[in-house]
């Protein structure tokens, strides 16, 4: 039995770092590293937390070193389904396999899926970078059920926009008319005739009080006590989960609540997005996160889009999976693009999301379900 | 007379990887086969699940790093399993 699988431990750090050096040698990016320390930076497991990480390593126990061969990451935490009931399920991420450069162990992949299913059979991913890539793809040979989380964006800084936008400029014409748009303020100039047409459609949510907060408060427990039926099927979103994933230390997220008439109708979670080559010079927002009460996701929209715009942001993302929330973000001057955001749920997860195309619309997934958090959202 | 499991393994990998059947010996490996890659090994343990109603555990799809070891695993599995 030469390779097993087990917890990353202390013992297996000097392993993994060999294991990064030869997936550099063999080509792969500098980003595909696996973590240097088996004590998760990010939701380390303790006896009271109910959202936790966990790591877990492909030994290799046939080599002398006992080489490690792969790896990936569990994240547990509980989900709200759509029979009411709460229950722990998986999230899986972060696989790395040396089959990626060195076929001889090109059976990794398949061990650690297989493994970390049989750990947690109720079992998700999210992101995974298109449907391209490796991962959606063995996972929809798998017979998992999938679908794109629709993506929204909105361009604050026009003209800065069209110049950078690599996704957009896939050809010389294109790229040239986004250059003179840009450089004549046509680009601007249509952007504020969107921002005009989006603000005639919206419905008036003047009285909404946007505030950004150190730290959520137990208000959130209220909001999700009465928020949560709105969703088929979501993360539980209470006021221990808040201060788990949003912790005042993440000093990088904004958080946002949202009143009405003093009460909380809402509150939204976003950040800087880390750098990216896709979209040149350009500083790009996200909204993470958000929740609202029935008929307040606009005003959680906009109140989060005002403060992305406050901070001076270029451009402004985010992914939502909930039908309502995409048409207020929609609402709130959003458009959407093709979206590489993907979900796709084991088949036993899947038996429990019947019918699931009934229930997609209302289920409830961001970009704070992905594996971003809690630098790279 | 009916096929070895190393006639039926090797004519599912020929299927899976896309190569003929005359090709494939017992020491065929990711390392001779060009489209044997992670993707294609979950490819192969699948159809071989499917063909032969077998379900493999993570220590036996360790196990399938030659057509020859996948077809000696098959023929194992198969005689264990209750008739």
């Amino acid at each position: 039995m030469p390779i097993v699988i087990q917890p990353y431990r202390t013992d297996h750090e000097s392993a993994v770092a060999e294991f990064n050096l030869r997936l550099r040698a063999g080509g792969e990016d500098e980003n595909m590293v696996f973590y240097r320390s088996s004590e998760p930076r990010w939701l380390p497991r303790r006896s009271d937390s109910s959202i936790y990480n966990e790591f877990f390593v492909a030994v290799d126990t046939s080599s002398d070193k006992r080489a490690i061969r792969g790896g990936y990451a569990l994240k547990t935490q509980e989900f709200l389904f759509p029979d009411g009931q709460v229950r722990a399920i998986g999230y899986y991420h972060h696989p790395l396999s040396e089959g990626l450069v060195n076929r001889a162990h090109a059976m990794v992949g398949t061990l650690l899926l297989r493994d970390a299913m049989q750990r947690s059979p109720l079992l998700y991913c999210l992101g995974m970078g298109g449907y391209d890539r490796p991962l959606p793809q063995m996972l929809i040979r798998l017979g998992w059920t999938h679908f794109p989380v629709p993506f929204y964006f909105r361009a604050i800084n026009a003209s800065r926009f069209l110049r950078n936008m690599e996704t957009l400029r896939s050809s010389p014409a294109r790229k040239l008319l986004m250059d003179l748009a840009a450089f004549s303020g046509i680009g601007w100039a249509g952007a504020k005739v969107l921002d005009g047409y989006s603000g005639l459609r919206e419905p008036s949510s003047s009285a909404a009080e946007c505030t950004t907060v150190a730290a959520f408060d137990r208000k959130t427990q209220d909001l999700w006590d009465r928020a949560k039926e709105r969703c088929s099927f979501t993360a539980v979103r209470d006021y221990e989960a808040m201060r788990i994933l949003f912790a005042e230390s993440e000093a990088h997220l904004s958080r946002i609540v949202v009143k009405r008439a003093g009460k909380m109708i809402g509150w939204a979670v976003v950040g800087e997005r880390r750098r990216d080559a896709k979209y040149g010079e350009m500083r790009v927002g996200s909204v993470v996160d958000c929740f609202a009460l029935a008929g307040e996701f606009l005003a959680v929209a906009r109140c989060a889009t005002h403060a992305l715009i406050e901070q001076g942001f270029d451009l402004i993302l985010t992914n939502q999976s909930h039908q309502q929330w995409g048409e207020a973000f929609r609402k709130a001057g959003y458009l959407t693009g093709p979206s590489n955001f993907i979900f796709a749920g084991s088949k036993q997860l899947a038996e429990m999301l019947n019918p699931f195309e009934s229930i997609r619309g209302r289920m409830h997934f961001t970009r704070a379900d992905g594996d971003g958090l809690p630098k790279n959202y | 007379m009916p096929a070895t499991a190393f006639e039926q393994v090797r004519a599912i990998a020929s299927d899976v990887f896309g190569v003929p059947a005359s090709k494939l010996s017992t020491g065929s490996s990711p390392e001779t086969v060009e489209n044997w890659d992670s993707m294609q090994h979950l490819n192969l343990v699948l159809a071989i699940e499917e063909k032969f109603g077998l379900q493999l555990d993570p220590e036996e799809i360790e196990q399938m790093k030659t057509i020859g070891a996948v077809a000696t695993l098959v023929d194992k599995k198969l005689q264990s399993a209750p008739r």
